[in-house]
């Protein structure tokens, strides 16, 4: 190195280094540029290397030098290497992987208490609801939301119901796939609501739960007024076993969330909150995969399928497929 | 004296002021980096949702053009694409590109994990899951806002207040999602080396310093010396290098009549005048600082007060010259 004699101590020290740190800086801009895969196997292993090197240099460089330039360059310098050298180098498939068979069926597991609560809290709406239809079914206007209803009202009659519930594809099939997107966004953004509500100490979660639930039993209530019971099971059931689920699993990570802030034990509710999200997370991202499905079920088997009985074994057999890979996947063997 | 002597005009003060985000990587040397505002944050967001948009509506258009299904049922689908391109469009690009969704990486922006190692796929979900709920509900919900009734209205306004109020309330603008995933978002920082001003050649034969003019200042005005000397001249517009020689030459007077200098600073040599005083004060200062001495400002903010016109402990004239 010629580094002339004559500087002071902190540019020498910058005169002996700066070589390095130059060539840190143009490994990290290829990193980033093109990604760490495109780099040499010498550029990958001197990048490691340098980036220790450089840290030395600035935690260095913060004790002995008063060079405003110098600092600033480090700072960046080192900030900018430590996110390459520390970039996720999962792959996306692998990461997808290990979260379908081991994280979600982990999850939903550990969570399953707080799932059958909002189980529970789902069918004693549904309940609530049937009874108070049986007292006076004007609750039924009260508690259905005009959009959801399409036209079915405490005044429909049972030709009019079944027309709903047997449409076929050729019937309308326009109107029905807007109407699918309509309840399918309704459905994620009730979903959503729960899931994040449940942060509020569980309530506001809860009681959207139980409303839910208030209208299923009305809206089966009314049907089963007419005598369409058994065929408002099978319409339901096609993918309502998976859509009211997706809706109960998202309470329950809301519940999970609202369990950190009521009750955090030992630890801040920051902290406790950060700690009960990588569960509640997981349930949020399976109950979203199930309304995804669930839409499906109904924008295209509910109108392919008109026979009540293949409904009601198609809607049974999913249920017990989602049963059996919550309960059975990723379990370790002991 | 005034106390603004030694501010230079151009850039100094910058730097103090802003929100700095410290994180400790496993090397465990902390590194600081400029917490993002939320300006910057709001355009990248407002960018991520043009693209995306942008996105759905070329898919609607290709399967419209393409005339395999009938209009409405592009309608659904497009309706369906809306919510499931939103969540796995942020988590995907933060995750397959460090941090960054498209918008961020146009604005300069970064995800970082608060706990110094890297980000991992469960913040980034964590984050995003959370902004459906601060932005995009409340998002939409205003926009139909005309529709919707008193009461819901106050709540939504009420709801949007909490939420904006979260990331101005803490520290490092972290909002809802960034506090349950650990994470911050930061300013990425551009690694600009200037020339070191202490490496030049000094002619040093016109000016010398002895201990007593170097007691003056601390490292706050060495490196606001520094900004001012870092400008470059040549860059410059012809009236305002006038100014920055003016700037110069008022400095320069300053100093000398601070620090009691006697001899004459010639016309037009000003920048050499405070080129070599810079030097032998940044020396100086450094000296002292290895010795335990750090000095922050004139003021001697840092220290214990001790008055330091006592120093006559040979770290003289000759600091310049040390081999």
């Amino acid at each position: 190195m010629s580094v002339a004699q004559n500087l002071i101590r902190s540019a020498r020290f910058r005169a002996e280094r700066e070589a390095d740190w130059r060539r840190l800086e143009a490994i990290v801009t290829k990193a980033e540029r093109r990604g760490l895969k495109s780099l040499a196997f010498d550029e990958a292993q001197a990048m490691a290397t340098l980036y220790r090197q450089a840290m030395a240099s600035l935690s260095m460089a913060r004790e002995i030098s008063l060079d405003r330039a110098l600092l600033a360059y480090l700072e960046a310098l080192c900030a900018r290497a430590y996110l390459a050298v520390y970039a996720p180098q999962e792959r996306l498939g692998g990461m997808l992987g290990r979260l379908l068979v081991v994280g979600i069926p982990g999850a939903a597991r550990r969570l399953f208490p707080l799932i059958l609560i909002s189980y529970a809290i789902m069918i004693l709406g549904g309940v609530a609801g049937w009874m108070l239809f049986q007292n006076d079914p004007g609750w039924y206007d009260a508690l259905m939301p005009q959009g959801l209803a399409s036209g079915r009202g405490v005044d429909s009659s049972r030709e009019d119901l079944l027309a709903v519930i047997y449409s076929g594809q050729d019937a309308q099939s326009g109107k029905l796939a807007a109407f699918t997107s309509l309840l399918f966004s309704h459905n994620t953004r009730i979903a959503i609501l729960i899931f994040s509500l449940g942060v509020l100490a569980c309530v506001p979660g809860t009681v959207l739960t139980f409303l839910n639930g208030l209208m299923l039993g009305v809206f089966v209530a009314l049907h089963a007024d007419r005598g369409l019971l058994y065929d408002i099971s099978a319409w339901l059931t096609i993918h309502g076993v998976t859509e009211i689920s997706a809706i109960v699993v998202a309470c329950a990570g809301g519940l999970h969330l609202g369990q950190a802030v009521l009750f955090p034990g030992e630890v801040r509710r920051r902290d406790a909150l950060r700690r009960n999200a990588r569960d509640a997370v997981k349930l949020a991202i399976l109950s979203a995969m199930m309304l995804v499905v669930a839409a499906g079920l109904e924008g295209f088997g509910r109108q392919l399928i008109q026979e009540p009985g293949v409904r009601i074994r198609i809607g049974v057999t999913i249920g017990l497929a989602w049963i059996a890979w919550l309960a059975l996947s990723g379990r370790r063997r002991t | 004296m005034s106390r603004t002597s030694l501010r230079a005009p151009t850039r100094a003060g910058t730097g103090d002021q802003r929100m700095v985000a410290e994180i400790l990587p496993p090397e465990g040397v902390p590194i600081r980096f400029e917490v993002a505002g939320l300006g910057a944050r709001t355009v990248a967001q407002i960018a991520d949702i043009l693209i995306t948009f942008a996105a759905l509506v070329v898919v609607m258009a290709v399967l419209f053009l393409s005339d395999l299904i009938s209009v409405e049922a592009v309608i659904g689908i497009g309706a369906l694409l809306f919510f499931a391109i939103r969540v796995p469009y942020y988590v995907l690009t933060e995750t397959l590109m460090n941090g960054q969704t498209w918008g961020k990486r146009l604005t300069g922006l970064r995800v970082i994990s608060a706990d110094g190692r890297s980000l991992s796929a469960h913040a980034v979900t964590v984050r995003n899951l959370l902004k459906e709920m601060e932005i995009f509900v409340p998002g939409t919900m205003l926009l139909a806002a005309s529709s919707l009734d008193r009461l819901t209205v106050i709540l939504l306004l009420v709801w949007i207040v909490i939420l904006l109020a979260v990331p101005l309330a803490n520290g490092h603008r972290q909002r809802l999602g960034d506090i349950l995933a650990g994470t911050y978002v930061v300013m990425l920082p551009t690694p600009v080396l200037l020339p070191d001003l202490a490496e030049q050649p000094v002619a040093d034969s016109a000016y010398r310093f002895l201990p007593h003019h170097l007691d003056h200042y601390g490292r706050y005005e060495l490196q606001t010396l520094e900004a001012l000397l870092q400008v470059d001249a040549r860059s410059l517009g012809r009236i305002s290098a006038d100014r920055h020689q003016t700037n110069l030459r008022k400095v320069a007077e300053t100093i000398s009549r601070r620090i009691g200098y006697r001899t004459h600073i010639a016309e037009g040599d000003a920048e050499t005048f405070l080129l070599a005083f810079y030097r032998t004060q940044r020396a100086y200062l450094e000296n002292r600082k290895l010795f335990g001495d750090a000095r922050e400002d004139k003021f001697h903010r840092d220290t214990d007060g001790t008055p330091d016109s006592s120093a006559g402990n040979g770290a003289g004239e000759g600091t310049d010259r040390r081999g």
